[in-house]
């Protein structure tokens, strides 16, 4: 297994009449168990064209066995003007502008139709759509197992 | 305006063969502009022990903070199970419109934009597995927003 941390930093000086100094941290590991890391890792990086909405991480039946999974999503663009909007099984969870980010737990749970396009039934894709412009994304999964797909010339 | 700032920071030396590290800093601006969120809920602590869902952040609730929560802005939200790992299987399962967006073991916690609307509250329910639990469970959460 691996160790894998996650800290967030939360802070202002100026947003309340006192600092606001936040900070925690997290080990990412297995749902169901006490202290077993999470060790497997997808990083990738996508520039997302405007007008569709794509699958960013699909799900999958492996994915969705013990429901804990990370995903990390950072908008890279500059301008401020341009954002994507990010869905969680259909579910649009808010809009990242430029340099914005989220790091969520990501789970899919219950149920759905099964489709060629959805073998485990459980439509808990996270997609995502640019706005005003392409944006440039890079997002990481920290998983637990994925669905690897059959080669068709096997 | 004020300047707030979310960092994070993912770290890892053994889940590939080269050292991963992930770091970022944002600047929490209201939507589309580079002018500093000024509003806040503060940091909160809810304790609850109900086996139930209950809404945890009720958009739009008229004479709340939620109330100034409203599409196209940029709320952004941190929730964090305040509990301990304990055995590994207690969960607090995080929705927005009934639909679960993942799941808050002990000391896991989570940060991301909420574009709300109607019936887009942010709901809470416990599980122990699959079953849902009523085992005293405490998050801690706070929601900048514009």
């Amino acid at each position: 297994m691996a160790t894998t941390t996650a800290t967030i930093t939360l802070s202002s000086a100026d947003l309340l009449s006192d600092n606001l100094s936040l900070s925690a941290s997290m080990n990412l590991y297995k749902g169901g168990t006490t202290d077993t890391g999470l060790d497997e890792i997808k990083y990738s990086r996508a520039i997302i064209p405007t007008g569709t909405n794509f699958v960013l991480i699909s799900e999958s039946s492996a994915l969705n066995a013990t429901g804990s999974n990370y995903v990390y999503i950072v908008n890279k663009n500059i301008d401020s003007t341009d954002y994507v909007t990010v869905s969680v099984r259909s579910e649009v969870i808010g809009h990242l502008y430029a340099g914005d980010w989220m790091f969520i737990p990501f789970s899919a749970a219950t149920t759905a139709t099964a489709g060629t396009d959805d073998p485990s039934g459980d439509d808990s894709d996270i997609a995502i759509q640019a706005n005003t412009h392409e944006c440039i994304v890079e997002y990481a999964l920290f998983h637990d197992g994925e669905t690897l797909l059959t080669h068709t010339s096997s | 305006m004020a300047t707030t700032t979310a960092q994070i920071t993912l770290n890892s030396s053994d889940i590939s063969d080269n050292t991963i590290q992930i770091s970022n800093l944002a600047h929490l601006y209201t939507a589309g502009t580079n002018t500093g969120i000024t509003e806040t809920t503060g940091l909160a602590r809810k304790k609850f022990a109900t086996a139930s869902e209950f809404i945890l952040l009720d958009f739009g609730l008229a004479g709340s903070q939620m109330a100034d929560i409203t599409a196209d802005k940029s709320a952004k939200v941190y929730i964090k199970n305040i509990n301990g790992r304990g055995d590994g299987t207690k969960y607090a399962a995080v929705r927005i419109n009934s639909i679960e967006i993942g799941r808050l073991y002990g000391e896991d916690f989570m940060f991301f934009p909420w574009k709300g609307g109607d019936g887009k509250d942010i709901d809470i329910q416990t599980y122990s597995g699959s079953s849902a639990d009523a085992t005293e469970t405490t998050v801690e959460f706070c929601v900048f927003y514009e």
